[in-house]
């Protein structure tokens, strides 16, 4: 067999998408009903070749060493496509900035020697953190695909939903691979751009135009900090590169993480530019992966087809902010406080996400919430610094990949069964009628929940692990996390920063400190807790208690447009026996195989996967060969790998009281009935209006601007349109004129030609005379 | 002078010079006319009438393809930057006795040629104008139209171009009046002729009185006397009329061009005869128009040392700046008004085709403005100069695909509709999206938006004249062909996408004949292999723009 070349391979995951996107549009009428081969056979073959990818990485990186003795070689490969543009004497570095070249003289400066071209390869980069991703992105994006065969089988726009989603995944590949900034931009918004569109695949529907429209908007806030970022780190690193590159000249340009700045001590800008690049990230991120405040266009987001919501709003897309800061690890590892803040943004988030989803009713919107509150989790991880943080974030995004698109597609089974419907009031008892969904749900619920040996339990107990030991550092065994929190390794960081700007963000650096940290484990644990709670209140609404089965649904339904969900019928569901009917023993509602099948294969990954890449500690060793990760400001925290006996009985402990009040309040209920949330009082009302986030965005945001827009759009129509329109009418007033000299008599355009010649030669004389 | 002529020696000299130097570098224009003997070969045998002659026209210009790119793969890259650092010599070689010249501009503009034939006779066999009937006919006039339009890319002697202007010009007419039978089609070619034939005759006289103040009608001989006489400030009355000779043969270029106050018969020859004819005329005629606008301007405005050397750059600066001034300032009029007029006079226009036409003018206008740049900038700016004919060069690539395919596109929806009317393309989005796409791609790149192969074009036009203003050249009138320029762009915008606007807004008639035109057809496939280079050389350009520098180069 031909050995292909890891280059060849890097490119095709991207690009078998990519056609099957093209194949698909331009003979998505032709194939008709098998309209998802082209996309399906792209986003297998680029799983095929991720899971390659994967394992040569792996060899690359070799196996574990016991105790990290020695520090971790980097691992990475580029493939440069092409130069997509250069621009000459784009750049000089500012005096002192880590773009700077020491060894010019000022001779040299003055000779415009450190004056550099700006250029921007489209290069492709393999490393960890990029394997790891492309295989979580097109496993997941095969696996939905497949379901979505069934899920969306007689939809009018059957062909553009699979264009789409190969589309996505292409993009999505592409912005993990991406070797620069200015690429990660595109993709960025590439995605954005898919993620819209599947949002509003209904868009005749108002609620999903409305929805795309939020999304969209809400995630232009953190675009334009992405934007404004890579403008910053241009300035400051004078290239958008992540890799070394080298010049025609033999000169080495030293990336943003390449080899030769992560090798340089002083290569990161702290200081208020530093934190400055940081937040923006961060920004960037919270839109992307729905963090607070940019959180409010995920929930929203579920008037899109299930399928996409599993893939995008819950798997791969919200995934991406994580990968960002990730990527840029060694950009944070030099701002302290910007770190700081990523863990609050993600702990506040986890915990405010988790409390609105107590009280939901809408299983998708139960999942939507917990989509951002797990995001939160990985947030609050990242923002440790820590290599344990940073690859225990990768790790739960790992599982959580797994478990929550199994979860969503669990959902999305119970709708395409329930003629749409998808308020759990509406339903009850289901395990007797979909008997396979059912045992899948609850597999992912338990990974979700944290309940032990599950896939989550591990990943989350990592991110506990984290936290705690930042908040008690003297607590860990280790005595490395100490030194990093206070050690002269600190203190070399803090002298290195304050030699780079005068004024340094200490006042956000001052947030890295033990209390804080306390505080955030302590509201990671109660989220725990949460967590469990509103899983297993969802399992427990909807697959046990009487069997009832809404009036829309039949066995094996076709109905699944997702609009029904709020329409005139919801108000007879209130009513015991007029909206459900006793479910037939005999009936089965299950969905077809190709539903199921997915929801079998990731139930497995969702209950194994934990135990296993956590026993073998296979992936925080294979990440931390991740370039960005080598860092010494991040690697020189690696810790031993150890079983935290202490945090897992914490851990399984707030699940567990979680699990019993959930089971006690819903267990065998009719979900119809009243809830138990009630008690909460003014607080219900608090969490079940999402504590106000979207009626404070409107009078504080939406309200002032549609103000402002109705004025503009008047001065536009009246004052701008006037103008423009009379400007306008001068061409069409002259086109005229010039029209009609156009008289189809060859007479007269000899006598134009002849009068033409003339007026030259008076010009030309007068011109030569003068 | 004195030289003892030895009838032998000079028998031996040019026939060692024609056989050996010329008609090597000639393959391309001989595989050519070899190609259409064939073609009628075929049509006189009765053995080979059934052959169609598409084909063997498509297998002729294959061959003549090869040659084309091989002549351009030959030319050295190396020193090509900086000619006058020593660098290799740039390839200059006289034909045939100084009547033609080739050059990297010939092999730019020869393989240009020989591309557009390779899509157009595939896309004329898919339209289906000309029948099996009219096909060898059709095909040998395209062939010898397109011999001379080789020709007049390589003239390098002013009775030279004028015969290669009427090779291309009289096929054209015959071309123009193909759809016999139609009123309209016959006055179109009957008017085209009138004119032309007009326009020739004016040419030829400009030549005649060039000829007869100067003694020669090879142009850089032409350009060292006229150095003597201008230079010199000889008898102004001798200066007025070497200004008119130049003025009248400007008319015959400007004819070509279909530059205003010429361009009127553009408008009725492309609306009365076919789309394809239309294609054929505002493409491949264009380029070879705008090439050999480029030749003479150059030829004439540039001195040089003598036969086939290379003009020493910088040394005499100042010598024939006053010939070049009068170039610049009638080749830079002609373009502002040309473009102007052009897109005013495309406003309200309801026939896709006039519209076309009216488009055409006003990318001639553009063109225009980068040769009025680019001999601005010789002597001042060289390097300016050889982008600025880099810029014509890459311009004409890329139009080669925008405006070939909106023809093409034309071509197919009448085969369709049965219309040329913009109205009657309403709707159209409903039933074939992947045309409207097309025309969407096509428009847009007319109009020179990014990310599509117009916009780099135009942004290269538009940035000679910057470096033009920036090196001091012209500045006044660079100003104003660059103030134009933009405008005329933004004026453009309206009528490309009111096109759009009608395809994509307007209710589809009820009474539309045909089904839906798919992408995925004979038919789609032509119009996929021109739209799908128009959004890949807005990505991809360096390549084509490597070639382009190439032909650049010859303005060193």
């Amino acid at each position: 067999m031909q050995e292909f070349s890891p280059s060849t391979l890097l490119v095709l995951v991207p690009l078998l998408p990519l056609v099957g996107a093209i194949l698909t549009v331009l003979l998505g009428r032709q194939l008709g009903a098998k309209a998802h081969l082209p996309a399906i056979a792209g986003i297998a073959g680029a799983a095929a070749v991720a899971v390659m990818l994967l394992a040569a990485t792996a060899r690359d990186v070799g196996p574990a060493h016991g105790v990290h003795a020695e520090p971790v070689r980097p691992v990475e490969m580029i493939a440069t496509l092409w130069n997509w543009a250069t621009f000459d004497s784009a750049y000089a570095p500012p005096a002192g900035s880590p773009a700077a070249d020491p060894h010019l003289t000022p001779q040299d400066l003055a000779a415009g020697k450190d004056i550099r071209s700006f250029s921007i390869p489209v290069a492709l980069r393999l490393d960890p953190l990029t394997a790891t991703m492309l295989t979580i992105i097109t496993c997941v994006g095969l696996l939905v695909a497949i379901y979505s065969t069934g899920y969306m089988h007689d939809d009018p726009g059957y062909p553009r939903f699979f264009a789409l989603v190969a589309m996505f995944v292409f993009s999505m590949s592409m912005l993990v691979a991406a070797s620069n900034f200015l690429l990660v931009y595109v993709f960025w918004e590439a995605v954005g751009a898919c993620s819209y569109l599947l949002i509003g695949f209904w868009f005749t529907k108002p609620e999903a135009a409305r929805a795309a429209k939020k999304a969209f908007l809400v995630n232009r806030v953190g675009d334009f900090g992405l934007a404004i970022a890579v403008f910053l780190l241009w300035m400051s690193y004078g290239t958008l590169d992540f890799h070394d590159t080298i010049s025609p000249d033999g000169v080495i340009m030293p990336g943003i993480f390449g080899q030769t700045r992560l090798a340089d001590a002083a290569g990161y800008v702290g200081g208020i530019l530093g934190t400055a690049i940081c937040l923006l990230l961060l920004l960037a991120a919270c839109g992307k992966s729905a963090q607070l405040p940019l959180h409010v266009w995920l929930p929203d987001a579920m008037e899109g087809p299930t399928p996409a919501s599993a893939l995008i709003h819950a798997a791969t897309m919200v995934t991406a902010g994580i990968y960002l800061i990730t990527r840029s690890a060694p950009l944070f590892a030099a701002c302290p406080g910007a770190l700081t803040i990523v863990s609050i943004v993600g702990a506040t988030t986890a915990l405010v996400a988790a409390l609105i989803g107590t009280v939901q009713n809408d299983l998708k919107r139960v999942l939507a919430y917990s989509t951002i509150s797990q995001l939160g989790y990985m947030f609050a991880s990242l923002g440790t610094g820590t290599l344990l943080g940073f690859t225990a974030a990768i790790f739960h995004l790992l599982t959580h990949a797994c478990f929550k698109a199994l979860l969503f597609l669990g959902a999305g089974s119970v709708m395409h069964s329930m003629g749409g419907v998808i308020d759990m009031r509406r339903f009850g008892g289901l395990r007797r009628v979909m008997p396979i969904t059912a045992a899948t749900f609850l597999v992912g619920s338990a990974a979700l929940a944290g309940v032990a040996p599950f896939a989550g339990f591990f990943s989350k107990d990592e991110i506990l692990a984290a936290l705690h030991a930042k908040a008690w550092p003297a607590a860990h065994g280790d005595h490395h996390a100490a030194a990093a929190a206070d050690g002269p390794f600190q203190l070399a960081r803090f002298a290195a920063e304050a030699s780079h700007s005068a004024g340094s963000a200490v006042g956000l650096d001052a947030l890295d400190r033990p209390e804080t940290w306390q505080i955030l484990f302590w509201m990671s644990l109660i989220t725990a807790g949460l967590t469990a709670f509103y899983t297993f209140r969802a399992v427990f609404m909807t697959f046990t208690g009487p069997t009832r089965v809404p009036e829309g649904a039949h066995g094996h339904g076709h109905g699944h447009d997702d609009g029904h969900g709020h329409d005139s019928h919801a108000g007879h569901a209130a009513h015991a026996g007029h909206g459900g009917h006793a479910g037939n023993a005999h009936e089965s509602y299950e969905s077809p195989w190709t539903m199921t099948l997915p929801l079998v294969i990731l139930a497995v990954p969702s209950a194994l996967v934990g135990w296993l890449l956590f026993t073998t500690n296979w992936l925080s060793h294979f990440l931390s060969a991740t370039p960005s990760l080598t860092a010494p400001a991040v690697a020189s925290t690696a810790t031993p790998h150890m079983f935290h006996m202490n945090l897992a009985i914490q851990g399984t402990l707030a699940a567990a009281i979680g699990i019993v009040i959930a089971a006690i309040g819903h267990l065998g209920r009719r979900s119809d009935g009243p809830q138990m949330e009630r008690f909460l009082g003014p607080l219900q009302t608090l969490f079940a209006n999402k504590f106000y986030f979207d009626p404070i965005y409107s009078a504080l945001v939406v309200r002032p601007l549609e103000g402002l827009a109705l004025v503009a759009a008047m001065f536009d129509r009246y004052v701008v349109d006037g103008i423009v329109d009379s400007i306008a009418g001068i061409p069409v007033a002259l086109g005229g004129i010039v029209r009609r000299s156009q008289s189809g008599l060859l007479q007269r355009y000899a006598l134009a030609g002849v009068m033409g010649v003339l007026a030259i030669v008076v010009l030309l004389a007068w011109q030569l005379r003068g | 002078m004195n030289q003892t002529m030895n009838l032998g020696s000079l028998i031996t000299g040019s026939l060692n010079d024609t056989l050996a130097v010329s008609l090597p570098l000639f393959r391309t224009e001989l595989c050519l006319a070899a190609t259409i003997v064939l073609v009628l070969l075929c049509r006189m045998l009765p053995l080979l009438r059934r052959l169609d002659a598409g084909l063997v026209a498509l297998g002729g210009v294959c061959f003549a393809l090869w040659f084309a790119w091989n002549d351009m793969r030959g030319i050295p890259v190396g020193g090509l930057q900086d000619g006058s650092a020593g660098g290799a010599a740039i390839v200059r070689q006289e034909l045939f006795g100084g009547l033609l010249v080739f050059d990297s501009l010939t092999a730019y503009i020869r393989l240009l040629l020989m591309g557009f034939l390779a899509v157009y006779i595939p896309f004329t066999k898919a339209s289906g104008i000309p029948d099996h009937e009219d096909g060898a006919d059709f095909y040998t006039l395209v062939l010898g139209a397109t011999l001379g339009m080789c020709l007049m890319a390589s003239a390098n002697h002013l009775l030279m171009v004028f015969m290669a202007v009427e090779m291309a010009s009289v096929p054209s007419y015959a071309l123009a009046g193909l759809l016999k039978g139609r009123k309209a089609s016959s006055e179109a070619a009957l008017k085209y002729a009138v004119y032309g034939a007009g326009a020739a005759g004016i040419m030829l006289y400009g030549i005649s009185l060039l000829a007869g103040l100067l003694g020669t009608c090879h142009l850089p001989s032409m350009a060292a006397e006229l150095s003597r006489v201008v230079d010199a400030g000889s008898a102004s009355g001798n200066v007025m009329v070497l200004a008119l000779g130049g003025l009248m043969v400007a008319v015959g270029l400007a004819f070509k061009l279909s530059a205003v106050p010429f361009h009127f018969w553009c408008p009725d020859v492309f609306e009365g005869a076919a789309a394809e004819i239309g294609g054929f005329l505002s493409v491949a005629s264009k380029a070879a128009a705008v090439a050999l606008l480029l030749r003479i301007c150059f030829g004439l405005g540039v001195p040089t040392t003598g036969h086939g050397a290379v003009a020493a750059i910088g040394a005499n600066l100042a010598e024939l700046g006053s010939t070049r001034h009068f170039i610049v300032a009638v080749v830079g009029l002609m373009a502002a008004v040309t473009c102007t007029l052009g897109n005013l006079a495309a406003y309200g226009q309801t026939n896709m085709k006039r519209l076309l036409a009216y488009s055409t003018i006003a990318h001639a206008g553009y063109l225009m403005m980068a040769v009025a740049a680019a001999v601005a900038m010789v002597g001042i700016d060289p390097a300016g100069s050889r982008d600025a004919v880099s810029a014509v060069a890459f311009y004409l690539g890329t139009y080669l695909f925008m405006n070939l395919g909106a023809f093409a596109i034309v071509a197919l929806l009448r085969n369709r509709l049965r219309s040329e009317e913009i109205d009657s393309y309403a709707g159209l989005v409903r039933s074939s999206p992947g045309i409207v796409i097309a025309t969407g791609v096509v428009l847009v790149s007319l109009i020179g938006l990014p990310p599509l192969a117009g916009f780099v074009a135009k942004f290269l036009v538009f940035s000679s004249l910057v470096q033009a203003i920036t090196a001091g050249a012209e500045r006044p009138l660079m100003l104003v062909l660059l103030v134009v320029g933009g405008f005329n762009t933004v004026i453009s915008l309206f009528y490309y996408l009111r096109v759009l606007k009608v395809m994509t807004f307007d209710p589809p008639p009820a009474d539309r004949p045909g089904g839906e035109f798919s992408l995925v057809s004979l038919p789609g496939a032509i119009v996929t292999a021109l739209v799908v280079p128009v959004v890949v050389l807005g990505i991809f350009w360096s390549g084509l723009y490597a070639c382009a520098q190439l032909a650049g180069a010859f303005a060193s």
